[in-house]
């Protein structure tokens, strides 16, 4: 009875519960002024020039290029849903799949946002796909992530389709169950596409060889940072969607997936963490052993530079990845969502910081030996502008939750729900 | 990208990359163009109106996908998984030789043994000239009373089971009647000729499995006298406790005399819209 | 035959004085850019002062001229540039950059490991009257792209260009000297064809006393450095952390 009083109940799907329309634009309205914050930033940056960020000749990426590569990497979990649910027909992730399509249109629609202010000349976009080289990681990641994009794209089409009123033209509603029916093609896609994306944006550092910090060995012309940053994105890709959900049910005060989904989704972050551990700790140890030093690089002098010390990587590979990885899959520790959640938590920290140790700590290491060891603190703009991105993710994601069937259940029955 | 610009040398690396690309880009285009193409060809052979119908339906409450067989008490409970369409349910004949169980009441609603009956609140009536009629039921035309305004199909146009019979406007709200069968539109009638369409059917009306989705005889009770309950909840003031009262018959025109009930609610499950 | 175009560098007769830096922006047209500090300005040579790290009489100073090091061997920039901006001229081993096709991702610039890049963060400007003193054989660079030491290739041309209008197929050496060459007033840094044996900074580069920087990185940089002094002759290699003798500057 509650959604017929609204004043939007038109929008919003039968039988679904739904605060005020006020209520909802209160919610709404520090994250568009949040929103709007970001576009103005950005447009300086567009307009007045890269000048205003706080990036220099030594500092070439900052807090632009960190944010890009943390959000992608926490965006994983669309097409490793959608991976696990298609292809390997694990049904018992349903719940969770069409957050993860949102979340995942979210954050690489912001991260390619946020690249088109971060290059140059913003114009010359298409520059890689007329004059391609071959070589190099950043065309692969600029194709993959594109393709990647429509892919999402094409997967939140069928969601917004099925919107109370949109699903009354009769086309729209065919057009979204023959799209639907297709989905699984696009999955398949899309876990082909996010395996080389996520693993070229590894390969961006790992071909280094003018930065030994992010140089490493690897398989053919792939790095090892390739593999294991497709390892660390898939093990935290569901501990991100595990929070997303929390948080939403906490904002919403309901319970919208079945209480064991948040177990199963830890279970398969904390496994996929394990292995992501054992094989950074392996590359860590032929890294300092071998390549770093092959180089005349000793490596004790990455770390001789405070707050940069050796703590860091204590904290990357065992605050942040074996301890979530231990709370995750341990039977005691899973079962309570308190500490469930907080591992999670440490899991997405972690590979915000794995992905900070490569982008910025390495253009603050010395090269050269009279270099100096350089420090870099954003600019307003820049975090204004990732503001905005965060901004726009809450907005697109109240949006849909309020006017699309993000978790609705199958009602009941063995009937073939399209889209639930 | 292609070999006419400035430069372009193909090396191993250029031809395994860029036939990945092309690979991975045709994927996505033929997907497109498939869903697409698909869908117009849905439209093309009249499949649209059931897949809009099939989506429709699992957008119910569960409450309102009742199977008939539970209705008339030959099974406890079960909901039905087919969108009401009995000619092609697997279970139909081992429910159906089943003898219909239950009480009837005397609903104070007019509906006969001659007519068939379709869960929007339609009922279709052979004809001798093998034509059908088909017309709002009284559960229909006692919530609707007289509608401000209505809109006929075309004659000679095709309308598709559980598609669009007829609409019509009342105090605001639009309200679309499901058609109770497919055929061809060969009469117009209205309120005042006690039937609304005359079709061709599309299927022998000879046929038993051409109306078994229907409902007829005493399932025509029990179907009904749940509506009322549904209708009795639905439409009793806000913010009273829900009662179901004994005996009583349905009055006439009740959009106009309780205008400030759900009517949304009420005209949805009805007539079965999401 | 292909030239490898490559430098010497002595850093025993460099005195730091800085006339090279300001030959390089004369020559490519580089804007003033008064807003721009140390890590922003456009300083396609720089030249960098070190110190030996001891105190009192035992001090020493060096100062190295440091530019594009036009790496021979997997080039980082060359092959990290999304639309190959950048490429090694097989013609002249020099490491050519093209404005016009950068997008200003400056992949490049975390790739070099010789710092070797700047970007354009302003649009270039120069105080009214000065634009009669630009170059006009060097095209100016909007903002927004990299760019770097490439040699003074507009000199290559003239001196081709020279060299065709007198019938000849190779270019007279003297005609090809880059700016600041030309410019250093103790001739400390020397020019010329590595791939010519003939050419007398083609020996000097394998002289005892004759290093590249960072060279275990193997990229294969064509600009050499020369010292008698062990101290500097050490700067070749990375720092062994903090508290070694090296200073920066």
């Amino acid at each position: 009875m509650a959604s017929t009083a609204l004043a939007d109940s038109r929008w919003i799907a039968r039988g679904e519960e739904r605060t005020s329309l006020r209520q909802f634009l209160v919610w709404l309205a520090p994250w568009v002024v949040v929103f709007a914050l970001g576009v103005y930033a950005a447009g300086l940056c567009l307009y007045f020039g890269l000048n205003q960020t706080n990036m220099d000749n030594r500092f070439a990426f900052g807090l632009w290029i960190f944010l890009d590569l943390g959000v992608i990497a926490l965006g994983a979990g669309a097409f490793f849903t959608g991976f696990l649910v298609y292809i390997l027909k694990r049904a018992e992730l349903q719940p969770i799949l069409n957050t993860a399509v949102v979340v995942g249109f979210i954050c690489y629609s912001g991260a390619v946002g946020i690249l088109m202010i971060d290059v140059g000349q913003p114009l010359r976009a298409w520059f890689t796909f007329w004059h391609p080289n071959t070589h190099s990681m950043l065309t692969e990641v600029t194709f993959c992530i594109s393709c990647y994009l429509l892919v999402l794209c094409l997967e939140y089409i069928p969601i917004l389709l099925r919107n109370r009123q949109l699903r009354k033209l009769p086309s729209f509603l065919v057009f979204e169950h023959q799209l639907h029916k297709l989905v699984p093609v696009l999955a398949g896609v899309g876990t082909l596409l996010s395996f080389f994306h996520q693993g070229s944006l590894g390969g961006l550092y790992g071909v280094l060889r003018g930065r030994p910090f992010a140089f490493r060995q690897g398989f053919l012309i792939w790095p090892s940072t390739f593999f294991l940053f497709i390892l660390s994105a898939i093990a935290t890709g569901p501990s991100f969607l595990m929070l997303v959900t929390a948080t939403v049910e906490k904002v919403t005060g309901r319970r919208l997936v079945p209480p064991d989904l948040f177990r199963r989704l830890g279970f398969i972050s904390g496994v996929l963490l394990g292995i992501y551990v054992a094989a950074k700790s392996i590359d860590t140890l032929i890294w300092l052993n071998f390549t770093s030093p092959s180089v005349g690089f000793a490596p004790w002098q990455y770390y001789s530079y405070k707050p940069f010390g050796l703590p860091i990587l204590f904290a990357e590979i065992v605050v942040f990845g074996l301890l979530p990885a231990f709370l995750l899959t341990y039977r005691r520790s899973a079962q309570r969502r308190g500490l469930l959640l907080s591992a999670a938590a440490l899991a997405c920290a972690g590979v915000l910081l794995n992905r900070f140790v490569l982008t910025v700590q390495t253009l603050a290491l010395p090269t050269l030996a009279f270099d100096e060891f350089l420090h870099y603190t954003p600019s307003w703009q820049e975090v204004a502008s990732f503001g905005g991105v965060l901004g726009y993710g809450v907005i697109v994601y109240s949006l849909s939750y309020r006017y699309l069937p993000l978790f609705a259940q199958p009602k009941g029955g063995n009937t073939h729900v399209s889209g639930s | 990208m292609f070999p006419g610009v400035d430069g372009f040398r193909w090396t191993v690396g250029h031809i395994l990359f860029l036939s990945l690309f092309f690979a991975v880009a045709l994927t996505i285009l033929v997907t497109v163009v498939s869903a697409v193409w698909r869908t117009v060809r849905d439209f093309r052979t009249n499949r649209a109106i059931e897949l809009c119908w099939k989506s429709d339906f699992a957008q119910l409450p569960e409450t309102e996908r009742r199977c008939r067989h539970e209705l008339a008490g030959r099974v406890m409970s079960r909901t039905c998984d087919n969108a009401f369409d009995c000619r092609q349910c697997s279970n139909y004949s081992q429910f159906a030789v089943q003898s219909a169980r239950g009480i009837v009441h005397d609903l104070g609603l007019n509906y006969s043994n001659d007519r068939f009956y379709h869960r929007g609140h339609t009922w279709v009536k052979p004809e001798e000239d093998g034509t059908l009629t088909i017309g709002p039921d009284e559960l229909a035309q006692h919530l609707i009373g007289s509608p401000d305004s209505i809109t006929m199909p075309k004659m000679g146009s095709e309308i598709e089971v559980n598609g669009t019979a007829w609409e019509m406007t009342k105090n605001g709200n639009e309200i679309r009647v499901r058609a109770p069968i497919e055929g061809t539109v060969v009469g117009i009638g209205g309120p005042k000729e006690g039937w609304y369409l005359k079709i061709h059917p599309r299927l022998d009306p000879n046929d038993p499995v051409t109306l078994r989705h229907l409902l007829r005889g005493p399932e025509v009770h029990f179907w009904l006298s749940r509506e009322l309950e549904r209708l009795q909840l639905q439409l009793r003031p806000a913010n009273t406790a829900p009662s179901l009262a004994d005996g009583g018959v349905l009055m006439s025109g009740l959009m106009d005399a309780m205008p400030e009930s759900e009517w949304g609610t009420v005209l949805a499950d009805t007539f079965l819209e999401t | 035959m292909n030239a490898r175009y490559g430098m010497v560098i002595d850093l025993d007769r460099c005195t730091g004085c800085g006339s090279c830096m300001v030959a390089c922006a004369a020559e490519n047209n580089v804007a003033p850019l008064p807003q721009a500090s140390p890590r922003t300005g456009i300083t396609p040579m720089l030249v960098r002062k070190v110190s030996n790290g001891m105190e009192g009489g035992a001090q020493r100073e060096v100062f190295i001229p440091i530019m594009c090091m036009h790496c021979e061997h997997e080039t980082p920039c060359v092959s990290v540039c999304p639309q190959q901006a950048v490429e090694v001229d097989k013609a002249t081993g020099i490491v050519m950059q093209m404005p016009q096709r950068c997008l200003g991702c400056r992949y490049c610039m975390t790739a070099c490991p010789y710092h070797a890049r700047y970007f354009n963060w302003w649009d270039p400007a120069w105080p009214a009257g000065m634009e009669k003193s630009l170059n006009p054989g060097v095209a100016v660079r909007m903002r927004g792209v990299v760019e770097k030491c490439n040699m003074c290739h507009a000199r290559l041309h003239s001196a081709m260009a020279k060299a065709a209008a007198a019938g000849k197929r190779e270019i007279d050496p003297a005609d090809y000297v880059p700016a600041c060459v030309e410019a250093c007033p103790t001739a400390a840094i020397r020019f010329g064809n590595l791939a010519d044996q003939n050419d007398a900074v083609s020996h000097e580069a394998h002289s005892p006393d004759a290093f590249r920087l960072l060279a275990r990185l193997d990229t294969e940089p064509k600009v050499y450095y020369k010292s008698k002094e062990a101290w500097v002759r050490a700067l070749a290699e990375s720092k062994s952390g903090p508290g070694s003798e090296v200073k920066h500057g």
